[in-house]
């Protein structure tokens, strides 16, 4: 029974997803489905912020999680994705070509796609960290947005580079979510273009190869664009642009919220206080454990359903709650701002607080009473 | 994905400078191997994007889980050097690593 309920619990995705598909494929009202679904989830995220459990291990130390279980699950949310784009794409041909598809129900097929398109790359984040296979589908996944660079991008450069300056997906103090997106996304998309012209010249192959997983990237992006332009024409590239951009600033805004503020110095190792932890019950089962930042960053190989509470720095609410939070930057600062100042008392080294104060003094906009008096 | 129903076994790896060796579980990396056997192997970030576990495979059969080539020279690929973190095995080995003191 424990076996079971380990398990199923990380469906939520999945079966959203599916109920997302069939409103879309409905039309009318239906089509808001994935839009009803996140607002759901923002109340359900918030109504178990207090609740908070521990990765489930039997007596002898083993989890209860089914490997095979869940990479099933996480490959067929490929095939699950491009549905997901065909449900939206039939309701734009639908739309160009009978007019028997109101506007209404447009926006609201665009809107829900792009949510559960964003949502679902939390897939494309668990199997970035997997071998030859699952790195290729977490390829796949990211490219039905338009993002396959990240995946070498993560696992090269953010897992290496976390709390660092140079390090695109680490938000400083002070940068809101939506400039975060921008400087992310193409910060990431930089690291992954120099990355194989590097690799590209010390193997003595031109940057224009087939092996140049940068180029690759974005041409497994095609068969999106061309599925928009053949279904929708220009305002299929508006939809696809619409679901593309949410998609990525969802992303991207589960990147801020994971180390926004966060400071490591230059050569020392990464370590459970340089990411946030957001894992309370709905966050922890919808988000598969990606909000166990901590100990994801210091044991990058753990299967998602044996990441457990490390002691990181917690924000004690869940990521959809946080995210609404994000959405107006001051509200966000200053809900932040209690649990930067617990960090640089209490899990700063003393080089880090040095690097936070630094920071302060050159922001003057920004203020701390810990650091700068 | 296929991979996920084949049957593994256990293999063994032998630190040549150490006279010591090890169990790697199936499933597990000749890192995670290490680290269960308490040896204290150089390591990061563990995801294969630092380098830091590099290690000199002698003998044996093993399978890179990712590309080495971000991080190792096609001279270090050519000499038989390999990422312990992202390293699976497919037969004993023997391996050369700089354990930390």
């Amino acid at each position: 029974m424990k076996t079971f309920y380990v398990n199923v619990r990380y469906l939520i995705v999945p079966v959203m997803t599916v109920l997302t598909i069939y409103g879309l494929f409905l039309g009318g009202i239906y089509a808001w489905t994935g839009v009803f679904l996140f607002g759901l989830n923002i109340i359900l995220d918030t109504a178990t912020k207090n609740i908070h459990l521990r990765a489930d291990f039997d007596e002898n130390g083993n989890s209860f999680g089914i490997k095979t279980f869940q990479y099933i699950v996480m490959y067929l949310m490929f095939p699950i994705f491009i549905v997901l784009q065909c449900a939206l794409a039939w309701n734009l041909y639908q739309f160009t070509t009978s007019s028997t598809v109101a506007v209404e129900t447009l926006v609201g097929a665009i809107l829900s796609t792009g949510l559960w398109a964003g949502l679902g790359i939390i897939y494309g984040h668990e199997l970035s960290h997997n071998k030859r296979e699952g790195f290729s589908v977490s390829r796949a996944i990211m490219a039905l947005s338009g993002a396959s660079h990240f995946t070498y991008a993560h696992v090269y450069q953010h897992h290496l580079e976390l709390g660092h300056q140079n390090d695109p997906a680490t938000a400083p103090r002070g940068r809101n979510v939506y400039w975060h997106t921008w400087l992310s996304h193409f910060g990431q998309s930089k690291f992954s273009f120099d990355l194989e012209k590097q690799k590209l010249e010390r193997h003595n192959k031109s940057f224009f190869s087939l092996d140049n997983k940068w180029i690759l990237g974005y041409l497994y992006s095609l068969p999106s664009i061309i599925l928009f332009v053949w279904s929708g024409g220009i305002i299929g590239i508006l939809a696809l642009v619409v679901v593309w951009s949410i998609s990525n600033f969802l992303l991207e805004a589960l990147n801020f919220m994971g180390h926004y503020g966060l400071i490591r110095e230059a050569g020392k190792p990464v370590e459970h206080k340089h990411s946030w932890d957001n894992d309370n019950l709905f966050t922890s089962w919808f988000f598969i454990e990606i909000g166990r930042q901590g100990d994801h960053h210091v044991r990058g190989e753990t299967y998602f359903w044996e990441l457990d509470e490390v002691g990181a720095p917690n924000y004690e609410i869940g990521y959809f709650t946080l995210f609404l939070l994000t959405l107006i930057p001051p509200v966000f600062r200053k809900y932040t701002q209690k649990y930067l100042d617990e960090w640089d008392r209490n899990q700063a080294s003393e080089a880090e607080k040095q690097i936070a104060k630094d920071y302060y003094e050159d922001t003057k906009h920004l203020s701390n009473n810990i650091l700068v008096v | 994905m296929f991979g996920l129903f084949k049957k593994n076994k256990s293999f063994t790896a032998k630190l040549v400078d150490y006279n010591q060796e090890f169990v790697v579980e199936p499933g597990d990396s000749l890192l995670t191997g290490a680290l269960k056997a308490g040896l204290p192997w150089p390591k990061k970030c563990q995801v294969g994007s630092c380098g830091t576990c590099k290690c000199k495979i002698i003998d044996g059969k093993t399978r890179a889980e990712i590309d080495f080539s971000y991080v190792l020279s096609p001279d270090e690929l050519n000499d038989g050097y390999a990422l312990a973190c992202q390293t699976s095995l497919k037969s004993d080995i023997s391996v050369a690593v700089n354990l930390i003191d």
